[in-house]
């Protein structure tokens, strides 16, 4: 009896730690992010990172303005976020409202595939196909610009958008849609006028989603935007070449002395990502939470 | 069938030979009908009998479920709505529904009113006069004038059913059909429906499926007995309830089954 009862207490200590790994990682993750990021600030001041507008980390006068960086990625992510929020909620109200169910049973497959396809799979679609369209479309210097980054991002952000509305519209009662039926509204009026309002926040929330998938990405972007740290113009440095934070965290870690300024402001550029899409993150979970209770 | 319904004398929808199936399943079998003008017609029957699929073929929502496949006739007004070129969006304007479980738009109370005369194109002028009609003849005026820009879900399960009513009457219907409207309601709101619904058949033909036997007798001019897909018995509710023809209706009403 004992002996079962301690089995018992054994089992479920093990399995709790296992799930409060996940937590301890996360902390430890969090812990040696901002320590490294955190000794930039020792030779740099602050303000020179935050608002700097130079990202020079190996000329003589090292600047380590993070501006360029992060309207990089802003400009590519709200690019991506323009080209992939209408075709994801289309696709979404398509799938689960107007698709004949059989229809949608193949076409749902091909979206989860789509999000597992890797991102240098990606990347290279974008070097090849879409670089040189936006090239000649554009009649552009060079075909890797903040606007090639978006269409890949937004590719790739679609899977996110798609299922996540797709799931809060279905969710919406049947009772609701037929009450709209049956006060003469047409298929289509009771789509957008009862059924997506009803899912509102559910999409809000995928778009949430979306944003910090396309934020967070960086072997794509990498290949297709040209990599250069100059702050954007908007919406004219959608035609020019941009670098984001995650593709500067990328190219440069490899080459960079351990311990250096270049080193720390790495780590540094690294924290603001991880604050950014945390706090996307919880905004979306937010959301999400509201859109279950408004369910019930 | 029985001489009270051969007396009617305008019948504002008219059944022939109704049949239905799901799939393979027989759904309704060989229902004929006439339901009179300005009455209260209730459907009883145990449940899976087929009253609730019956009113469905009135305001064609059985349209939505697949395999679904009607034979027979529906007259409304004398025109079959099942016939040729009728717009399932008009006839559904004509024939108003309200459902079993309250089921108000996320939205304020004033907008869920006008959400009917707006996608049929009312003018703005026109959508206050017809919240202010609708919520009165719901008997609902006075609890909500103050407070029409609030959620509709705020409302009480007895409120939600009637501003339901109201929304379905702002769309000018001509017959209302309604569902098992206060299953889900408690016996004061339940209540409050009945006199609601007995009142407003001076405006309108009112069919509704219920479960409960003292609703029908209390509220209802006709009523016709459902069971296994059949109509066993239609008539006067009086007749109905007192001197029943079929053995079956006289078991389901006296309780012995059902």
């Amino acid at each position: 009896m004992l002996d079962r009862n301690y089995k018992e207490k054994m089992i479920e200590s093990v399995l709790f730690s296992v799930s409060t790994l996940t937590v301890v990682i996360l902390l430890l993750i969090c812990l040696f992010l901002f320590r490294d990021g955190l000794l930039l600030f020792e030779d740099v001041p602050f303000s020179n990172f935050a608002a700097g507008r130079f990202w020079y980390p190996t000329s003589v006068n090292a600047q380590f303005g993070i501006l360029p960086l992060f309207f990089g990625s802003l400009i590519v992510t709200a690019g991506a976020i323009l080209f992939s929020v209408p075709l994801g909620i289309a696709s979404a109200i398509y799938i689960s409202e107007m698709a004949n169910p059989r229809v949608a049973d193949y076409l749902k497959p091909f979206v989860e595939i789509l999000a597992g396809v890797p991102s240098v799979v990606y990347g290279f679609f974008g070097l090849v196909v879409l670089v040189p369209f936006v090239q000649q479309t554009f009649n552009l210097a060079t075909g890797q610009t903040a606007l090639t980054g978006s269409v890949m991002l937004g590719i790739m952000a679609l899977p996110t958008i798609i299922t996540i509305s797709e799931d809060a519209i279905s969710s919406v009662p049947a009772s609701l849609k037929q009450g709209s039926l049956a006060l003469g509204a047409t298929r289509w009026q009771t789509i957008y006028k009862v059924t997506v309002p009803a899912a509102l926040s559910g999409i809000s929330a995928a778009v949430m989603l979306g944003m910090g998938r396309a934020i967070g990405e960086t072997m794509t972007v990498m290949m297709v935007t040209g990599n250069t740290a100059v702050i954007p113009s908007f919406p004219g440095g959608l035609f020019d070449p941009v670098r984001t934070m995650t593709a500067t965290i990328a190219l440069e870690m490899g080459e960079v002395p351990q311990g250096s300024d270049h080193f720390h402001a790495l780590f540094a550029v690294g924290s603001v990502l991880f604050i950014l899409t945390f706090l996307i993150n919880l905004v979306a979970d937010s959301i999400k939470k509201k859109y279950r209770f408004k369910v019930d | 069938m029985t001489e009270a319904v051969q007396n009617v004398a305008q019948p504002q929808i008219e059944v022939e030979s109704l049949n239905l199936w799901y799939g393979e399943k027989q759904a309704l079998k060989n229902i004929s009908m006439q339901i009179p003008k300005n009455s209260v017609t209730a459907l009883i029957g145990p449940s899976g009998c087929g009253k609730s699929t019956f009113i469905r073929c009135l305001n064609r929502m059985n349209d939505l479920i697949k395999n679904c496949r009607i034979e027979g006739k529906v007259l409304v007004d004398g025109r079959d709505i099942y016939g040729k070129g009728v717009d399932v969006v008009d006839l559904r304007k004509q024939v108003g529904m309200v459902f079993q479980k309250p089921n108000p738009f996320p939205m304020s109370i004033y907008d869920n009113i006008a959400y009917g005369p707006r996608i049929h194109g009312a003018s703005k002028k026109d959508i206050d006069g017809t919240v202010e009609h609708a919520l009165r003849s719901a008997a609902l005026w006075n609890e909500t004038s103050d407070r029409l820009r609030s959620p509709a879900l705020s409302l009480s399960g007895g409120q939600q059913q009637r501003l339901c009513i109201a929304r379905t009457m702002a769309v000018k219907p001509e017959i209302i059909l309604f569902d098992e409207p206060c299953s889900a309601l408690d016996p004061i709101s339940t209540s409050r429906i009945e006199e609601l619904i007995m009142d407003l058949k001076k405006d309108y033909t009112i069919v509704i499926v219920t479960h409960n036997m003292q609703q029908a007798a209390r509220i209802s001019d006709y009523t016709g007995f459902f069971l296994m897909g059949e109509l066993i018995e239609f008539g006067q509710t009086r007749h109905i309830f007192e001197n029943p023809l079929e053995k079956s209706t006289e078991d389901y009403i006296t309780g012995r089954f059902g």
